[in-house]
């Protein structure tokens, strides 16, 4: 019997080395950020239809002892998918590419209008096991290659210097950061969703400011950074966020620190969504004058007053637009499909119509809670 | 043959839970929210509850042989014949419930881990380790039950955890909106999930304390469904509904959601696998401990360590026999679940009714 458990030890020694996968770390090039274009291809391999660029971080350049030699590289190939693309660089790259730590996505100019394309590229992301599915997806109006081309060299950071501005959005509301499983949700739910824009400037730098709205796996608009300031707001995510109203002759300047959103549908013969915002914030600004101070209640209650008028007045804007384009990006279809099932049931499959009938109730309610050092 | 081995009652209970909670869990979300929508919790609470009347059975039936093993019980109440018969089929359920969870493990560990490294070498090692424990006694069982229990619940606990910042817990509405008729495909579906009870047909003649046996039991019982529970409502607000359909193993792919401010912090399905292998050991190993049992009293043997081994090549084979994993899942899973409501539910209940009878008999 001892003898039986010692074969079978060594046995298991055999077995348990795990060198089929053996890999060393060094020997990996981490992708962080890919970029996705449409590739016209008219020639007779026609699966090829996508442009996928990698970028991939020059771990010799990054760290204390960094050696010569750009910060990221970039590769650039027409496949027939995104992962496909990787097989391709294979005889052009040293080690295989690992996709675990990719950080960010650009889906091309050209690419958002090819929603079958946007689909199978989705399904190819979301099935994959390896990546995390909290990459952060972008759009651009431009091709994705010349917005990794302009960034890639800009900073010396692993990660990637669009997923440092993109990572969260606790300093800017002028985009809304989405996820690909997200992504994926909302149009599971609403078939509509917004993700950030990102555009090159006079400097040939990247910014990511505002918002492209896709529905049905396509493109349908372009929102620019205040309207899309506005519907975080609607959604109650925003945080650190500034909005300038006239009162009292002069521009006051509203700093937003907190805001949250109550949705309410009432499902009558006609739908009437009532969203109540509330939103707290302080003064950050108003002007250096002895005759206009904030001496008393009466005052910040004004001032809370023009602030919830203005809000109003963008809101209503920016929710008419989006009633105009057929696009909720509020999430009342959501709010619906959760409180009201019986309904959303009936309704989910014109939603697009009913919901440019919606009449909306919108109430803010604006709280200044501190007005800095002085009066 | 007499056993001398003694399990404390909260062995009994911990070897209950790990042995259920196994490779059930990863895709038992996915498969009730497919059939009940946001409701899936309904079944799985249903179905669980479902086997407390056979758990008071056996519990009834060892108070009424006391000091019995099930083999001796059985082979005086139906007699050698028709008992061999039975074993042969609880052999052959348990040779399937074997296979199918290893190779659902190869498959989890080969998506996830080892992707070059070929199915057949991560089963057969798996097994191996696994008839390790399976050659011991019981109260090895117990012991590693014990050891292991608390990593299960590490998991679970783990899993809440990491998917709390990003959760959105309105996910889990609207409830009580599913087609109430589709609630009996619904059980049939979480059902296989308890397979795996039947531990405490072997151990329970070896608790040290019958009279609070029953107590641990139910409690132990309660956990699991407390756990499948928790499983399946933390993937549902996690993931959506949508998502949880399209999953196959939405329980590992919460962790692929993951993004807490701080690096660290993200692609944990590592550590979600790396825990839930310890709980896939105490499953398989009690289950083949089981097969080796029933193989001891099919050929009247002395000890039922000699039969592990030759049980490994036989489980290798049968559970390479489906081609793909939708073939694992859909048809090895349908005749798993046909085979398994028989052994484990019907076949103790006629034991049970013929005692029954007897005792009733004897006394008029």
């Amino acid at each position: 019997m001892r003898r039986l458990f010692c074969i079978m030890f060594i046995f298991l020694l055999f077995l348990t080395t795990g060198c089929w996968d053996k890999e060393e770390i060094e020997q990996r090039l981490f992708v962080t950020e890919i970029g996705i274009d449409v590739y016209q291809n008219e020639g007779e391999n026609n699966t090829d239809r996508l442009t996928v660029t990698y970028q991939y971080p020059n771990i010799n350049a990054i760290g204390k002892n960094a050696g010569s030699g750009p910060s990221n590289f970039l590769l650039t190939a027409n496949s027939s998918s995104v992962f496909q693309t990787g097989r391709h660089f294979m005889s052009k790259v040293a080690f295989p590419f690992h996709f675990k730590h990719l950080k960010v996505i650009i889906l091309g100019r050209d690419f958002l209008r090819e929603d079958e394309l946007m689909r199978s590229v989705l399904d190819e992301l979301n099935r994959d096991t390896k990546i995390n599915k909290r990459v952060r997806i972008l759009a651009s109006d431009r091709k994705a290659v010349e917005i990794l081309e302009a960034s890639h060299t800009m900073e010396q950071r692993i990660e990637g210097t669009i997923y440092s501005t993109v990572r969260d959005n606790r300093h800017t509301s002028s985009f809304t950061v989405k996820a690909l499983t997200d992504l994926i949700t909302d149009f599971d739910i609403a078939g509509v969703t917004i993700v950030p824009r990102v555009t090159l400037d006079e400097n040939n730098k990247f910014m990511v400011s505002g918002g492209c709205i896709l529905k049905d796996y396509r493109f349908l608009d372009w929102v620019n950074a205040e309207e899309n300031k506005i519907i975080n707001l609607i959604n109650g995510d925003v945080a650190l966020e500034t909005i300038d109203v006239e009162y009292n002759g002069n521009i006051i300047s509203y700093a937003i620190t907190s805001s949250s959103t109550k949705r309410n549908v009432d499902v009558g013969d006609k739908i009437t969504a009532n969203i109540n915002i509330e939103v707290e914030g302080y003064l950050q600004g108003y002007i250096l004058n002895n005759k206009k101070n904030v001496e008393d209640v009466k005052t910040v209650l004004e001032m809370e007053k023009s602030i919830e008028d203005e809000m109003n007045k963008m809101i209503n804007q920016t929710v008419s637009h989006i009633k105009e384009i057929k696009a909720d990006l509020i999430g009342i279809g959501e709010h619906l499909s959760k409180f009201h099932p019986k309904v959303w049931e009936k309704i989910r499959d014109n939603w697009d119509d009913i919901f440019s009938d919606i009449e909306f109730n919108i109430n803010v309610d604006a709280k200044i809670r501190r007005i800095g050092l002085t009066k | 043959m007499q056993r001398k081995n003694v399990i404390s009652n909260n062995q009994l209970k911990n070897l209950l839970v790990t042995t259920v909670v196994g490779v059930g869990i990863l895709s038992l979300p996915s498969s009730t929210a497919v059939v009940m929508d946001n409701d899936g919790w309904i079944a799985i609470i249903v179905s669980g509850i479902l086997f407390i009347p056979f758990i008071l059975m056996i519990d009834k039936l060892f108070k009424m042989y006391p000091n019995k093993t099930i083999f001796e019980i059985g082979k005086e109440v139906l007699g050698k014949v028709i008992f061999t018969i039975f074993l042969i089929i609880g052999q052959i359920y348990s040779i399937i419930i074997i296979a199918y969870a290893i190779r659902v493990f190869g498959e989890v560990i080969k998506g996830y881990l080892l992707e070059i490294t070929p199915i057949e070498v991560i089963i057969i090692t798996m097994l191996l380790a696994a008839s390790y424990a399976a050659r011991a006694e019981i109260e090895v069982l117990g012991r590693i039950a014990t050891m292991v229990y608390p990593i299960l619940l590490g998991l679970i606990i783990f899993l809440v955890l990491i998917n709390m910042p990003e959760a959105d817990y309105t996910n889990i509405l609207p409830v009580f909106n599913t087609d109430f008729t589709k609630i009996t495909r619904g059980i049939m579906v979480s059902i296989f999930s308890y397979a795996g009870y039947e531990i405490i047909l072997f151990a329970y003649p070896s608790s040290e304390d019958k009279k609070s046996a029953l107590k641990y039991v139910l409690r132990g019982m309660f956990i699991v469904i407390g756990i499948y529970v928790i499983t399946f409502l933390t993937t549902l607000s996690q993931l959506g509904i949508d998502q949880l359909k399209r999953a196959i193993w939405p329980t590992i792919s919460v962790a692929n959601e993951v993004d807490l401010p701080g690096y660290f912090l993200e692609n944990l399905d590592g550590i979600v696998i790396a825990l839930w292998v310890m709980v896939v050991y105490v499953t398989i190993g009690p289950l083949l401990y089981i097969g080796g049992r029933v193989m001891e009293n099919i050929f009247e043997a002395k000890s039922h360590d000699i039969f592990i081994l030759p049980l490994i090549p036989i489980i290798y084979t049968v559970s390479l026999i489906p081609d793909n994993i939708i073939s694992v899942y859909v048809n090895m899973g349908n005749i798993l679940s046909y085979i398994a409501v028989v052994a484990i539910m019907i076949l103790p209940t006629l034991v049970f009714l013929v005692a029954v009878i007897k005792k009733r008999r004897k006394k008029t």
